[in-house]
């Protein structure tokens, strides 16, 4: 752990201090979690019955209201039948963290029931390339239409009023005509990454185009550079630390989209493994992937974060961010 | 200029990504008859009944290349109405609604009709829909259970403006119903029966099995694969057969079940109650569903009914032409 921490610069000197943060910011939420969910006094809403007694339609496992338990135990008393059993529960929409650990591990462990079908990491396999592509189609396009739009102002007004409008429209809606035209397989499926990261994309890079030094453009102006060395030799260079900061954001961004992408078409990747699961109520499989795409989301940052750090030695932000 | 190489290299292979979808759609349409049937299918235990014969190899058998490909519903019937399907799992009322917006299909083969899968849940107390009077019954409007629900108010006497409907989406409903108001739901499987645990002491007061057909389950095919792929579809029917007689067969039942359940990802005995709600039909069966009546026995009778159903409650502006959508050559061989 602690060479870990180091190679990304959390375990030295001052950083020390960083290294401890971060073990807290996620046990923080870790420990309210387990307390929700081992601490009965806290909230506990509901009661597992663990032996029917006299009430006719309780069954053992079953989630009752407590002041439904409450009463039935009372009518039952009242009755001299025999009382019910149970012992104080969570709903079912909030698996222990046990619970969640189980599925995790078994999730990786046991091969799918269904003979041809894909293991777990195979369907998280998918759901990366889905957003990787989705993510470089939008770059291709949206990096350098954001620099340019952030360098000339011409294009910044002839373009950013539609994206302006365009990135408030709902990404999934246009499911169905992306299934028209890329057939039912990742086509449909990328598109809507692309739709849900490119608006965003394009208005975040030109604003931080914007933000170069105008003093720096001026001077290279002045001294006769136009065009496309304008573009590579100034803009590019004054901006590149800050690209790619926004980039790292924005790819952040595209995994947000992956759970409505993935329900276009085929049911495929990891969002077919969550709905399969949610609509029987298996929450403790549903949060085990939540996790695992947390993981994957967090890790993958973090990677990029050490990257920049190596990438442009003199930025500062790159430190801190 | 380093990185130069590498960002061509991924261009290229994003555009060949891109374009292969649209180029292997070409090759398609040139060489039809060659390409296999494409099937959509979602998790409904009449059509995931399919599992048994992909996971057997029958198709192979039968001489006949089908692709199946697992959707959610609603997206299956998507990609079918743009033309991406052959064939699709849909029930007989959706196939007119997917139909008005364009989306024109036969139906040829009925696999099931719902036999207490789709169930009208209500809270204790309420022992019969008549006590349902004036009270708020919670379903997602336009959908299978908001008719199951609004044809079991009429028998028993009441009107649908006799109950209030809340608008929910199916997959909430069980959440839904533990709000105080609301006194009933309309719900399928395997929602109902999380309802069921939601609620204690909540019951099913009336289901799909009081209503025999009134909520078909059929494959339904492009009008044009219809009539040029005929041969091939009697096949696909023929498998079906197998499919039916291999569920029923108590010697076989147990894997069968297996083979449903892990498609679906339960075990085979949370998996059983929802394959009891399903009355299967084979082809046998299929030729009184296709004679025409006017009644819910018939699939005729049963879709005019969701089709006034469809026109009363606004899912379309005006009735669809039943017959263009059922094809009974195949049942009848005609």
């Amino acid at each position: 752990m602690n060479a870990f921490l180091k190679r990304f610069g959390l375990g030295t000197g001052l950083q020390g201090n960083r290294h401890l943060m971060l073990l807290a910011s996620f046990l923080l939420p870790i420990l309210i979690w387990a307390a929700v969910s081992y601490l009965p006094f806290i909230w506990h809403p509901k009661v597992l019955v663990e032996a029917a007694g006299g009430v006719d339609y309780f069954q053992t496992g079953m989630l009752v209201d407590k002041a439904e338990f409450a009463d039935q135990a009372a009518q039952m008393r009242e009755q001299g039948l025999a009382l019910p059993q149970g012992r104080p529960a969570n709903p079912i929409y909030l698996p222990a963290p046990h619970e969640v650990a189980r599925a995790f591990y078994t999730a990786f462990t046991t091969a799918p029931e269904q003979r041809g079908a894909p293991w777990l990491h195979e369907s998280l396999w998918h759901s990366i390339q889905i957003i990787f592509w989705g993510f470089v189609l939008s770059s291709i396009v949206g990096v350098p239409l954001g620099i340019l739009a952030g360098t000339y102002a011409t294009l910044a007004r002839l373009t950013e009023p539609f994206i302006e409008f365009f990135r408030y429209l709902p990404a999934p809606a246009f499911g169905a005509l992306a299934v028209a035209i890329l057939g039912i397989y990742d086509g449909p499926k990328i598109a809507i990454i692309v739709i849900g990261t490119f608006f965003q994309q394009v208005l975040i890079i030109a604003n931080t185009t914007r933000k170069l030094d105008a003093t720096i453009i001026e001077a290279a102006r002045t001294l006769g550079t136009r065009g496309a060395r304008l573009i590579t030799r100034v803009v590019l260079p004054g901006i590149l630390p800050d690209l790619y900061r926004d980039q790292r954001i924005l790819l952040g961004w595209a995994w947000t989209y992956l759970i409505v992408a993935e329900l276009i078409g085929t049911s495929s990747g990891i969002t077919f493994f969550i709905t399969q699961q949610a609509r029987y109520q298996h929450f403790d499989n549903v949060y085990a992937a939540i996790i695992i795409i947390g993981i994957i989301g967090f890790g993958s940052d973090l990677l990029l974060a050490a990257l920049g750090r190596k990438l442009f030695p003199w930025d500062l932000a790159q430190k801190r961010g | 200029m380093l990185t130069h190489k590498p960002i061509l290299v991924t261009l290229k292979r994003a555009l060949v990504r891109l374009l292969a979808p649209a180029i292997l759609a070409a090759g398609a349409l040139s060489a039809q008859a060659a390409a296999p049937l494409k099937v959509g299918y979602s998790d409904w235990p009449g059509w995931v009944a399919w599992q048994v014969a992909l996971d057997k190899g029958w198709f192979k058998e039968a001489g006949v290349d089908v692709k199946f490909e697992w959707f959610d519903y609603s997206a299956s019937l998507d990609a079918f109405a743009a033309g991406k399907l052959d064939v699709v799992g849909v029930t007989n009322g959706d196939a007119l609604v997917t139909g008005s917006g364009g989306g024109k299909s036969r139906i040829f083969l009925v696999t099931d009709y719902s036999a207490g899968n789709d169930q009208i849940i209500a809270k204790p107390g309420i022992k019969s829909i008549k006590d349902l009077k004036g009270k708020k019954i919670a379903v997602e409007e336009g959908l299978v259970d908001h008719l199951l629900v609004v044809t079991a108010l009429k028998k028993a006497g009441l009107k649908a403006s006799d109950v209030k409907f809340v608008n929910a989406k199916t997959n909430e409903l069980p959440q839904v119903f533990t709000a105080p108001d609301i006194a009933a739901i309309g719900v399928w499987q395997p929602i109902a029966s999380e309802a069921i645990k939601a609620v204690p002491g909540a019951k099913a007061i009336y289901t799909s099995a009081d209503e025999p057909g009134l909520i078909y389950d059929t494959f339904a095919a492009q009008p044009g694969v219809a009539k040029a792929r005929k041969e091939e579809l009697k096949k696909f029917i023929k498998v079906w057969d197998r499919v039916v007689a291999y569920i029923k067969d108590p010697a076989t039942r147990p894997d069968a079940l297996k083979i449903m359940a892990a498609r679906s990802g339960v075990s085979p005995q949370e998996y059983e109650v929802f394959v009891n709600g399903t009355h299967l039909l084979n082809s046998e069966d299929a030729k009184k569903v296709f004679t025409k009546g006017p009644g819910l026995d018939s699939l005729y009778g049963s879709t005019e009914n969701v089709n006034k159903f469809n026109v009363a409650n606004k899912v379309y502006p005006k009735a669809e032409n039943v017959d263009a959508y059922l094809d009974p050559s195949f049942a009848l061989g005609k």
